[in-house]
Parts: structure tokens; sequence; C-alpha cells
């Protein structure tokens, strides 16, 4: 038994010293991202300043001069929350049909579709320069935001699916008995009850939409460039500009981040289809 | 009014026929209660009539209307599911008014409706809490009000006391039969448990794999079953059952006896020792066993009879109330 | 009765959606695979757009299929895949049980954990290849030239000085170029999708039964078998749908390849057609079209193995 209680009292100790170490080293591309970002071009790839700087906010505001970063980000964000909705639009009563009037051939288009996601982009990427350029779409907000709503159909609807499965089928059949009609059904039973499920997966949708960098590159130069276009633009290891670069690339992931660590719990519900809890 | 018919009805699940044709009518104003094992197709059945289920073939009639064809919310019905089937963001009141709100009544009429269902229920004092806040008892009597409200043909219940406590299952089963002593509107009440069965109905229906076993009063039921079947579902404890020789010189392939019509008396018919004896004080229930008839013979005493486990046991059948079976298990 | 039209037509959207979305651009690869185009060719213009009347049959696909680069890009694909899962389901395991533990801070070790799984992967490359690996002004630069620093200041120390004149001087490794910058993308890759599994893994730890490792010990179960008999086989399933996740994204990289080499280092196959695309589209429909079939036999493999599961 000492033997036992004498572990337990070393690892008390060890362990959590060994999970910050880890926490920490995970962390810190960011942390130094972030703290190049106070630092000027001069400053930042001084190694004697490594961590003692002194901090100045002259990236930041000189964001828009350098890099134009309002236009990309205002881009980035209309195509991403318009994504969303649209394909919240889509997803929703699909999902909805799937999971409370499944049928015989339910199983298979929700197979279907994921296999839609296994589809290699690159295999069709000429094809769609050719369709948008001859459609007059290439490099125009509807166009990504279309693309951006395709992808990610299949994981929205798989999301959701799983949420509306848990929902009980006795409250929906109650409002059916109750004389609601379908649309009913959803406004006024599925979408407050699954309200919290729709969320996270908005939330979800909207951070891929953000961080997609192949269409967004592929099918756009600049009315409709995103921020990934954007960062992948100035890739340049001239690194004379490490400062400003940090700046915009930290302006650029640090809202999805954030808004990331509301959402850890339902991202493995969404991304496991339901299958780990 | 609600006169439900059902005529020729069947329903199957691919390959799988739940219900084989069946008809059935239920008078406007009875109690009829479905019973039978879990899977025997009850549900099924109550859904059939509710619209929830499409029927396979046959039609359904309410008041001599055809509504096979209509949709649940049309066919003058309300439920109440055995999960409750409360929408738990809203508010009792909200509820309990929420059909109104889907016939497009006017909000001071719901308003007034809700508060009457309210008060014949208990619930006044719950009118603005959610669903999540109440005990089991308190959502059951939400769900009937959102029954009621609706002024409906007939009432379906859905194994509406199954998630009770026993205590609050004895109580709310008094408050149903009041209800519908106090509506006389049609019911139509779905439950495996042949106690809720044999003191709400007017009409019990019995149901094995689908197939009606057997349809009538309580009493008719208890006294008379059809078949070995009813016999012995209907009555708590069950009832004995003898077969071989000693069932023929009875008069019959099988023979039941139930353990409330066999007496205690010393030198009886039959002689066995007393294996468990469960002493109630108001009844006594002894398991009998090397009697001769059966493994076990259950036997009930009035009052408390002071027979310990091991003791012999001298017990009379009374003659007039033995149930005898045919080969096939039909009375004779 | 309405009963089947109304699911369906609330399906109808999202199905025309995703089979236009699979059929039309797809069609119009398995066309272009088959035809002679070429976006630039002053010899033979009539190769600069698409015709019937370039039918090449199979030739595109054989000249694909002889050039070394193609199965160079192949391999790279997964060799990049292949080292990510396996790092990425190691590292995630080891972590989710460190975690697994109740200890001070814990919730703002799992933020910090789950942080990189959100940065944009064109942040992520450029962050990486820039400010972490660059050889001479990234901080492997810096450590590397560091490192040297104090080796030639010891060697001019008393004693351990003769010991350390043997010593060589450090160069910092080049990630742009070659074999190494599949290196630098697995390792990004890696950081970036680590947090994906440890928040997996974890969430399946949690529902693992504390009962039956209690049983085990009493049984005398050491901490190894208890992690071999118990905890690993109650992570098989997770670890599958980790591994398909993550093979659905990884197959399709690309921004991280372009940043970190920009076509002087090793492509994958996305890159690969990327670059055909610019000149070549009937052979960058060829190796589309191979592209596809390996995603099929990837993806047939993976969804037989975990499709029964996901359903129940």
């Amino acid at each position: 038994m000492a033997i036992v209680a004498q572990q337990t009292k070393l690892s008390k100790i060890l362990w959590p010293v060994l999970a910050w170490a880890v926490a920490l080293i995970i962390f810190f591309p960011i942390a130094y991202m972030v703290m190049t970002s106070f630092k000027t071009d001069a400053d930042a790839v001084k190694p004697e300043l490594l961590f003692t700087f002194t901090p100045t906010l002259e990236n930041y505001a000189n964001m828009t001069e350098n890099y134009d970063y309002w236009r990309f980000a205002s881009n980035s964000i209309i195509t991403s929350v318009a994504a969303t909705l649209f394909t919240l639009f889509v997803a929703i009563p699909c999902a909805y049909a799937m999971a409370f009037t499944p049928s015989r051939g339910t199983k298979d288009i929700l197979m279907w579709m994921l296999s839609t996601k296994m589809l290699p982009a690159a295999a069709v990427l000429y094809p769609m320069i050719y369709m948008t350029k001859a459609a007059g779409l290439y490099d125009t907000h509807f166009l990504i935001i279309m693309v951006l709503s395709l992808i990610n159909l299949p994981i929205v609807i798989w999301m959701l699916f799983t949420y509306f499965k848990d929902i009980p089928k006795d409250i929906i059949e109650a409002a059916k008995m109750d004389g609601v009609n379908t649309w009913g059904e959803v406004r006024e039973v599925l979408i407050p009850l699954a309200w919290g499920g729709i969320a996270s997966t908005a939330l979800l949708c909207f951070i891929f939409c953000w961080n997609e960098a192949y269409w967004t590159v592929r099918l756009t130069t600049t009315e409709a460039a995103t921020l990934s276009k954007l960062i992948e633009g100035n890739r340049a290891p001239e690194g004379l500009f490490f400062g400003r670069l940090s700046a915009v690339s930290t302006a650029a992931v640090g809202p999805i981040v954030v808004l990331g660590w509301f959402c850890q719990k339902q991202l493995v519900q969404g991304l496991t289809f339901g299958a780990v809890k | 009014m609600g006169r439900i018919v059902l005529e020729n009805v069947q329903k199957t699940f691919g390959e799988a026929e739940v219900i084989p044709p069946l008809d059935l009518t239920i008078e406007d104003g009875e109690f009829a209660v479905f019973v039978g094992p879990s899977g025997c197709g009850k549900s099924t059945l109550l859904r059939l009539i509710a619209g929830l289920e499409e029927v396979t073939s046959g039609a359904i009639k309410i008041d001599g209307a055809d509504v096979t064809q209509v949709p649940p919310s049309k066919r003058g019905l309300a439920m109440v599911f055995q999960s409750y089937a409360l929408y738990p963001h809203m508010t009792v009141r909200k509820n309990i008014g929420f059909p109104l709100r889907m016939a497009k009544m006017e909000q001071a009429e719901i308003d007034a409706k809700v508060e009457q269902a309210a008060s014949v229920l208990n619930l006044k004092d719950y009118l603005d809490r959610k669903p999540g806040q109440l005990s089991g008892g308190q959502r059951q009597r939400v769900a009937i009000g959102r029954a009621i409200v609706r002024e409906p043909e007939a009432f379906l219940f859905d194994e509406p006391l199954s998630n009770l406590d026993a205590a609050l299952r004895v109580g709310m089963r008094m408050e149903i039969s009041e209800l519908h002593n106090k509506l006389n509107t049609t019911m139509i009440y779905v439950t495996h448990d042949q106690v809720e069965a044999m003191t709400m109905a007017n009409k019990i229906v019995v149901l094995q794999a689908g197939v009606i076993e057997q349809v009538g009063s309580p009493l008719e039921l208890y006294r008379t079953p059809r078949n070995r079947f009813v016999a012995g579902f209907i009555g708590s404890p069950k009832m004995n059952f003898i077969d071989g020789d000693a069932a023929e010189k009875l008069g019959g392939h099988s023979v039941g006896i139930r353990p409330e019509h066999i007496d205690v008396v010393e030198g009886g018919l039959w002689q066995g020792r007393v294996g468990v004896a469960e002493h109630l004080g108001s009844d006594t229930f002894f398991h009998v066993h090397d009697t001769g008839l059966a493994e076990t013979i259950t036997v009930r005493a009035i009052g408390d009879v002071s027979l310990r486990h091991g003791d012999t046991i001298g017990l009379s059948p009374r003659m007039d109330e033995l149930h005898r079976f045919d080969a096939k298990g039909l009375r004779i | 009765m309405a009963n089947r039209t109304v699911p369906r037509l609330l399906q109808t959207p999202a199905v025309v959606l995703l089979l236009f979305w699979m059929l039309v651009p797809l069609s119009m690869t398995l066309f272009f695979s088959f035809i002679r185009y070429v976006l630039n060719n002053l010899r033979r213009p009539e190769w600069t757009s698409p015709s019937i009347e370039n039918w090449r049959g199979f030739g595109n696909y054989q000249y694909v299929w002889n050039q070394d680069s193609f199965w160079l890009a192949i391999q790279n694909s997964l060799i990049i895949v292949c080292g990510i899962l396996f790092l990425t389901v190691a590292f995630g395991i080891a972590i989710a049980i460190l975690i697994n533990r109740n200890f001070p801070g814990r919730g703002i070790v799992r933020v910090m954990l789950i942080s990189p799984f959100f940065v944009m992967p064109a942040v992520n490359a450029v962050l990486w290849i820039n400010m972490l690996l660059d050889p001479v002004l990234g901080l492997q630069g810096i450590a590397v030239a560091g490192i040297n620093d104090i080796i030639s200041g010891l060697r001019e120390a008393p004693l351990v000085g003769g010991f350390f004149s043997l010593w060589p001087e450090f160069s910092p490794i080049s990630f742009r170029g070659a074999q190494a910058s599949s290196y630098a993308v697995i390792m990004m890759v890696t950081w970036q999708w680590t947090p994906f599994a440890v928040l997996i893994f974890m969430t399946s730890l949690q529902s693992e039964d504390q009962q039956q490792k209690e049983a085990a010990v009493l049984d005398g179960a050491s901490a190894w078998n208890q992690f071999r008999f118990l905890t690993l086989p109650h992570l098989g399933r997770p670890i599958a749908i980790v591994v398909m996740i993550q093979a659905i994204f990884h197959l399709s990289l690309y921004a991280e390849i372009e940043i970190v080499s920009r076509g002087s280092g090793n492509k994958n196959l996305p890159y690969y057609i990327g670059e055909l695309v610019n000149n070549n589209i009937g052979a960058a429909s060829a190796t589309g079209i191979f592209a596809v079939i390996l995603a099929n036999i990837v993806a047939i493999f993976l969804l037989r193995m975990i499709g029964k599961t996901l359903m129940e």
C-alpha cells in the first residue's frame, strides 16, 4: 500500500508538470506569432530580442496600408457568413427529413454525401475554372459562397442529422397530432429544440469556410479574394517582414481560434457523427 | 361523438405482418383498453388509429366518416404519449395552448381554455414553469391538459403511466377514470398492465401477436375467458393451469383455476406442501408444491393463515369456478 | 398519403446540389482526359480549345503513367498522409491520456491544446516555414546558431576545449527543398491536427468504464496491461474515425505544399495536378481521374471499416 501511495504522490506533481509542458510546447507557435506581431520588422529577426522587446502596435496600425487587410477580411466575412447561412438553409430540411422520416435509402444517401467529401478537389479544378470563367462567375462572391456551401454541405447535414436523431420522435408526433404542418414542425419544435446543435454546427461550418484554402486560392484573383489568399500571397521567405506578417496572420486567425474554443465539445460530436460521446 | 370502427385493418412492415386484418368497434363514450404482452401490436394499433402510421389495407372510420387518408391532426383525436412528449422549450401554459394556437384560435379564447384545463388538472400554480421543472405526475397532467383543450372526439393514451412510480400510478389511474366520467368522451388506452385494464376499462381488447384474442368487459374476461391465453393474462395472481391426466379427470384437455377460487381446508380434495408463503395481512398467498397437479399451485387465503414453509396443506377447489380448455386452448 | 413525398421534397435541394457538384465537373474532367487539350501551343493552335476532334483515347493516361514525377507525387501523397496519420494518432493518444486526469489549470491546458486546430492552413504554413523552420531567420536558424556559438565558446575553454574542438559546426536544415519539404508539411499538419485527435480520444476516454478498470487493478493488471487490454480496444472506434476524417482532409492538402516549397520540393498529387493545369489540361485531367481512383480505393476501404459503426 505504501508503494502505491508514494507513486500517486510523485505522479501528482509530475503529471501536471508534464501536461503543462506539452500544452506550452504545442501552444508556443501561436504565442510566438502573437508576440512577434508586437515587434517591429527589424526587431522580429533579432535573436537577442526573442522574449524581451518593446511592444508596438505599429504593425496593426499599418495593416491596411501594408496588406489591404480589411478588403480581404470583409471578403472572408461575406463569403463565410453567406455560405454558412445558405448551407444551413439547405441542410436543415434535409437532415430533418432524414432523422424523422427515414426510409431504406436514407443510410445510403448519407454515406454517398460523405463520399462526395472524398472527391479530390484537384481532379475537378480545371473544369471549375473553365466553367466559372465561361459563366462570368470567376472571382465573384457568389461563386465562393456556392463552392464553400457545397464542400461543407455533407458534413453539416451529418452533424445536424446526429443532433436531430437525439430529439425524441414522440415530440414530433405530438406536434403532428396538435395540428402542425411540416414547416410548423421545423419552426415551432425542431429549431427551438435543436437550437444548441444548430448553433454549434453553424459555428463550425463558419470556421471551415473561413479557413478554406484550396478553392478560395484557386478561384479568386482580387475581387473575392479571402484572407487565405492574402496570406498565401505573402508566403515569401524574405523574412524582413516577420512583424507585419505576424500581425496580419494574428488578425486572420485570432477571432476564429477564440470561436473555436467555444465549440470544442460540439466539434467532437459533430465531426465524429455522434459516434464518440 | 366518437365512434371508432376498424374494418379489415392490416399493417405490415416490409415482410413482417404486425397486424393481420382485424375488425373492431369502439362505441362512443367507451373507455377501451388495449392490453397484451409487449410486442403484441397494441401500440401499433393505436398509432394506426391516430394516423401516425399508415394502414397497409382496410379502413378506419370515426363517426361514420372514413379517415384512413386523413392526416393525424384532422382526425379530431388527441394523444397522450408514454414519454409525455411535452415541448421542453415552452412553458406549461404554452404547451397546453399549443394545439389551439395551431388551430389559429383567438389568444383570449386560448387563455380561457388553458386556465380551465389547468384548474381541472390542478396545474394552476405551475402554468409559467417549463416541463423540466415539473415532477413526473405533473408532466403527465400537462400532457393530458394539452389533449383536453382540443375537445377531441376521442383520447388516445399510449402507456401513459409506465414512467411513473407505483404510488403515483394508482393516483393517476383514478384521475384518468374520473376524467372519463366527467367528460364522457371515448378513450382508448394502451397498456401491458392488466391491473390498469381491469380497473379502468368498460371494454378490454386483449391482443397477442397482432390478433385480437377477446373483446369484452373486465368481468366478462375474468369470468369467461375465451381461451387459455386470456385466462392466463387476466387476473392476479395468475390462474393455475393443470395439464395431463389430472386435467382429464376434471373434464378438459387443460383446466384452469384462479388462486382465489381454491379454499384452504384440512383434508381437502388436493394435498400439498407449502413452498413460499406470502403473508400480506389481508391475504395470504401460498405457493404449494407436490400436489401432483402442476409444479406449483398458487392459492389465495383470506386473512392471515398461519401455515409456514414445509407445512402440509389441504386445498379444496370450487368446482363451479373451473375453466376447461380443449387441445387448442379454446374454452369448452 | 403525402407521408413519403414531403420528406423527399425536403431532401431534394441538398441531393440535387451535391449531385451537380459531383457529376458535372467530374464528367468534364473525364472528357478532357481523353482529348488533346493544351492551353498554349503555337504549333498546334487547334489543341488550345476543348473539342472532340482532338480525341486522344488513353494517350493522356499513358503519358501520365510514364512520368516519373507522377509516381513521385503519388508516393509523396501517401508518405505525407500516412506520416501525419501515424503521428497524430500516437501523439493524440499520449496527450489524451496525459490530460485525462484532474490537475490544476486543466481547463487552460485544454484551450491551449485545441488552439492549433483552428488556425487557418495558410497561416499555419507561413508561420512554420518562415518563423519557425527558416534556416537563417526562423527559430531553427536562431537555435542552431545559438548552439554553434556555445560550442565555439567551449572550444576556448580549458580542460574540455580539446573535446569540443572535435565537434563539427551544426548547419541548419532547409525545409524548402526536395525531400525535407515533405517533412515540413508533415510537421505543420501534425501540429494542427494532433489537437483534433486529442479532443476525440479524450472524449472517448471519459466514457471508459471505471469499474472495469478497478476490476482489472484487483485482477492484478499493470498500468501497461490496462492500457493494452482495456484502453486501446476502447479507443478502437475513435481511432478509426480520426483516421477516416484526416484521410479525407489530407489527401487534398494543397496550401501547405504551395507555401512551403512553391513547387521546388516534393509535390503531392493535388499539387502536381495544379501545376499541369497551367498548361496541359489533358494530362491534368487524366491525373485527376487517377486521383479520383486513388481516393475511391481509400474511401471504400475506410467506409467499409467505419460506415456501419457510424449508423448506430
